[in-house]
């Protein structure tokens, strides 16, 4: 395996290029209208990853007409109320080979790079999401959230080779995670808590014998050891931030609190509640300003889960259910309506002059296109929110000529704030942004 | 088309007539005495690659069982395993843990410390010293040196204790009485990277494990759990030095009721039987399914192999024919024969002319390698060629349309509509070695009830296994259990199963060894557990991965 040191995973993660980040400066107050801090910042960006498994049906998938007048699609129907929140990105494809299906796609796509060459089921690089985490996220108490619905999914979101941010799948879970005891609500006081300043003793004493660790062992192991000290660093800021009085947020309320539990229904996973009470948490953590990145993965690729109304699994419909898969057309709708679920929570809530959505950057896309082919030309991709009106929405784009998907990923990155010169690595790299959806 | 070609080759190797199977299926001997397994270690010290291993979910909650006493509860949610090449032991030997992961482990740390004090029974088997006021050092010390030295599977080092000791008074000044300080001293350890990670250095040139770390080898391979104090002083006395220190410590280590446990783990990742809790069928079809039946059948599989290695010592290539298996009443109503008792699981015999046998006939298999609403005759074949037979099967080729047609009147049964991977050039380098295996078990439904017609078509349950026909899934099960490439298969996921390692071309000799070895000893797998356990290759130290 490629030799592995602190300083390559982190120029892995940052795509390879140049970064500058103005932190966001969370304390100041905001201007009169709320638009915007006191000095001129905007509301904090928040970056987003919404995916499902499985690809799509390209044909009732793309929209007809392109630039600003364009009908949604069969499949784009139940995004009907967000449309002018959205653009759809037809036409580009993941430029890098199509070795395993299902996940070739989505390690392209994510972290613009082949996988590694000695395992091609692994990501040599970090995911876009922790690429932008690492910019944006380090000043919020969690530096990105992984929220699964599918019970039991797997994540793409990756630090590096094989490191992984597994998922929350459990709303319960989530909501204790994020609201639990340890929530201190923006613009009160913190609760005076001796146990922090010992539980902050007990993490010195963890990683000072980490460091210890850390001098002998071999060099793939130093950087798995660096993931944790990683961890443990945010857990450091966490207990911090417990002693300190966050500033008032005027959008942020302590949502209803999910159900224990959702069982299945008929041995079929209830995903539309899953992904409801997952989405409706999801938007008071970013209102809260608990997080700035997020990854919600509906389902993974090769996942046989029963649909409401499925006669079969859904990977084995993509394979099995002769053309035009009328069944797996209806499970994609049940997928963009739960979709259009989230975009609609997070456009209702109400910040400064605007909403939640608008500020965000949101791609939602899957693991290859045609699901039946595992094909990773005409990738299925949309944007949803402006990033603080960075990003262009409303329109569909279709390239020309099967563009590199990084161009998108290195446009979301700049969306945030990132300076990235370029984003990717070998036949996945580009130093272009996709200027038909740039501000 | 590299896959395919590559796959071509494998194809062309694996039917090369079996001649020396031919005619062994008809005198498998019934209760046959156990030849005594040969003496000595076995295989070359070809090293594989090492890895600071993190512990498994189970590892940890195993580890806390033994630390502090079955009553602990663990906080269910953990850092998930991660299975690399079929395996959480190989996954564990290069995944990560997670910023929500470290945040997990705090939790449970203090979960379980703060339990530990709550209860004075629970306290007194780790506080051994009355604690002579709020900040008792040398009681503090006492606690540390023994509980750190089961929780690091080695003594602290005299800064190591120091700090922890510190953690504790200082706690425990804090919040005003000795025991509150405890919990922060129990999260410092369960918190460290020597506790949740398997770090190893070895020592000499080659090198070898230390004596501790090939202490913590043994136990997490045979035992799945940290090693007991017996086996720590024989690495602190330099026991494990010698093959027959080793050796000694294995016996004893075998003959332990935690060696059971060793064993469900071992069956439970090798056929990824951790999947039957999440078993998704589409009740309305299959009206038997319910959310207990997953548990329940991996239940009944581990139970069979339980029964085959610690009460039998049977040649373990029996799983694949024997007729005995354990079952609760549910499991009676599926296979349509009388519950061997009112509640819970019971050994039964199934009857002779019974379709169902060994591990091919168990709910586990036909349900977990099958689909939500149907059976699967390539992943049923896909989980007999690599899980029994170890043959990697590249993932499809892109860009095929895959397909399958519907039912017709010509074509009812799933064996007509597979023929299809059959005709296509690209789908049959792999299709043909899975398919016709999985088409043999098709008279077990995607949940595994038996049924004679799929259709109102009469399902043929014939076939070919690499030379050999079989008639009947009992048949296959025979043609299974006297392939030659099973055993040796066995041997190589017990080895890489204990070493956390795929194996490269380089542990071929060690495989070979160990493979002949197992024949030898009459395939009884406590014999092959205790040869990898004490091979040359399991106490050599490679490079780092």
């Amino acid at each position: 395996m490629k030799k592995l040191n602190r300083r390559s995973v982190l120029r892995g993660m940052l795509g390879g290029g140049l970064v500058t980040i103005g932190l966001p400066i969370f304390d100041a107050l905001l201007n009169d209208t709320a638009t915007a801090f006191a000095d001129g910042d905007a509301l904090p960006k928040r970056f987003g990853i919404f995916f499902w498994g499985n690809g799509v049906l390209p044909e009732i998938w793309t929209p007809k007409a392109t630039g600003t007048m364009w009908e949604l699609s069969p499949t784009l129907q139940p995004l009907a109320e967000m449309k002018a929140k959205l653009s759809v990105i037809s036409g580009m494809k993941v430029p890098i080979a199509n070795a395993v299906p299902h996940l070739s796609g989505p390690i392209g796509l994510l972290s613009g790079a082949p996988a590694l060459a000695a395992d091609k089921e692994a990501f040599a690089r970090a995911s876009i999401d922790q690429v932008i985490a690492e910019a944006i996220g380090g000043d919020s108490r969690f530096k990105s959230l992984e929220i699964g619905v599918q019970p039991g999914v797997k994540t793409l979101s990756f630090n590096g080779p094989r490191s992984n941010n597994p998922a929350e799948t459990s709303p319960h879970a989530l909501f204790q995670r994020v609201f639990g005891p340890e929530f201190v609500m923006p613009g009160d006081m913190a609760k005076p808590n001796p146990t922090l300043a010992l539980r902050k003793s007990v993490l010195d004493a963890v990683t000072d014998d980490a460091k210890r660790l850390h001098l002998n062992l071999g060099a793939t192991d130093k950087a798995r050891l660096d993931q944790h000290l990683t961890g443990i660093r945010a857990l450091e800021l966490r207990l911090k931030k417990l002693q300190e009085n966050p500033p008032s947020l005027a959008a942020c309320k302590v949502p209803a609190a999910p159900k224990e539990a959702y069982p299945d229904v008929e041995g079929r996973p209830p995903l539309d509640e899953i992904s409801r009470a997952m989405a409706d948490i999801l938007a008071m953590t970013l209102a809260c300003d608990q997080t700035r990145v997020f990854s919600f993965w509906f389902t993974h690729g090769v996942s046989n889960t029963l649909f409401k109304g499925a006669t079969s699994g859904h990977h084995q419909l993509t394979h099995d259910e002769p053309s035009p898969q009328p069944e797996v057309a209806k499970i994609l709708l049940q997928i963009m309506t739960e979709l259009n679920y989230l975009l609609k929570a997070f456009d209702a809530v109400a910040e400064g002059s605007s909403t939640l959505l608008d500020h965000c950057g949101i791609l939602a896309t899957s693991d290859c296109s045609y699901g039946r082919q595992h094909l990773l030309d005409d990738y299925p991709l949309i944007v949803a929110g402006t990033a603080n009106a960075n990003l262009k929405t409303g329109i569909h784009y279709r390239s020309p000529a099967q563009e590199n998907t990084s161009k998108l990923i290195l446009t979301l990155a700049r969306a945030m704030g990132m300076t990235l010169d370029s984003f990717g690595d070998s036949e996945g790299k580009t130093n272009q942004s996709l200027t038909a959806i740039e501000v | 088309m590299t896959l395919v070609m590559k796959h071509a080759a494998t194809v062309a190797l694996l039917l090369i007539p079996l001649a020396a199977c031919d005619g062994e299926k008809a005198k498998q001997p019934a209760q046959a005495v156990a030849p005594e397994p040969p003496k000595g270690p076995v295989g070359p010290p070809t090293p594989t690659a090492s890895a600071a291993q993190r512990l498994t979910t189970a590892q940890y909650r195993n580890a806390i069982r033994d630390l502090f006493g079955p009553e602990v509860v663990v906080p269910p949610a953990l850092e998930p395993d991660v299975a690399l090449d079929g395996f959480d032991s190989v996954g564990s030997s290069k995944s990560t843990v997670s910023a929500r992961g470290v945040e997990q482990y705090e939790a449970a740390a203090f979960a379980i410390g703060n339990q530990v004090i709550a209860d004075p029974k629970l306290l007194g088997r780790v506080l051994t010293c009355k604690p002579a006021g709020v900040t008792d050092e040398a009681c503090a010390r006492t606690f540390t040196t023994a509980l750190g030295r089961r929780v690091f599977r080695r003594p602290l080092t005299p800064e190591e204790t120091t700090k922890v000791v510190t953690v504790i008074t200082t706690s425990a000044t804090t919040l005003g009485t000795f025991e509150k300080g405890l919990p922060f001293g129990i999260a410092a350890l369960l918190q460290s990277p020597n506790f949740l990670y398997r770090p190893v250095f070895g020592q000499g040139e080659p090198k070898q494990h230390t004596g501790f770390e090939l202490a913590t080898r043994l136990s997490f391979f045979l035992w799945n759990t940290i090693p007991d104090d017996a086996l720590l002083d024989a690495a602190r006395d330099g026991a494990l030095a010698s093959y027959d220190g080793v050796k000694k410590e294995v016996d004893r280590m075998l003959a332990s009721p935690l060696a059971r446990d060793g064993l469900r783990n071992f069956v439970r990742e090798w056929f990824r039987l951790g999947d039957l809790d999440r078993l998704e069928k589409d009740a309305k079809l299959f009206t038997t399914y319910s959310v207990e039946l997953g548990p329940m059948a991996r239940e009944e599989t581990l139970r069979l192999f339980e029964d085959l290695v610690f009460e039998k010592n049977a040649d373990i290539r029996d799983v694949m024919t024997t007729r005995r298996t354990f079952i609760t009443p549910k499991l009676a109503s599926m296979y349509q024969i009388p519950a061997p008792s009112a509640e819970g699981f019971a050994p039964v015999e199934l009857p002779s002319d019974s379709p169902r046998r060994g591990l091919l006939g168990q709910i586990a298999i036909l349900a977990l390698y099958a689909h939500p609403t149907s059976s699967s005759a390539t992943l049923r074949g896909k989980f007999v060629r690599e899980k029994l037979l170890c043959v990697e099967i590249p993932a499809p080729p892109v860009n095929v349309n895959t397909a399958l047609p519907e039912p017709t009147p010509d074509a009812k049964t799933l064996r007509q509509r597979v023929k299809i991977h059959l005709l296509e050039t690209s789908c049959a380098g792999c299709h043909k070695i899975m398919d016709p295996i999985g088409l043999g078990l098709e008279q077990f439904d995607g949940i595994g009830r038996y049924r004679t017609k799929e259709n109102a078509a009469l399902i043929d349950p014939s076939g070919e296994l690499d030379g050999q026909q079989f008639n009947n899934p009992g048949e296959l099960a025979e043609a299974i259990r006297n392939h030659r490439d099973f055993g040796p298969c066995i041997a190589r996921k017990v080895f890489q199963y204990g070493t956390g390692m795929k194996p490269t071309q380089e542990d071929n000799p060690t495989l070979k060894a160990l493979a002949d070895h197992f024949a030898a000893a009459g395939y009884r797998l406590k014999p092959l557990m205790a040869a990898v356990a004490t091979s040359p290759a399991f106490r050599a130290m490679g490079a780092p991965h």
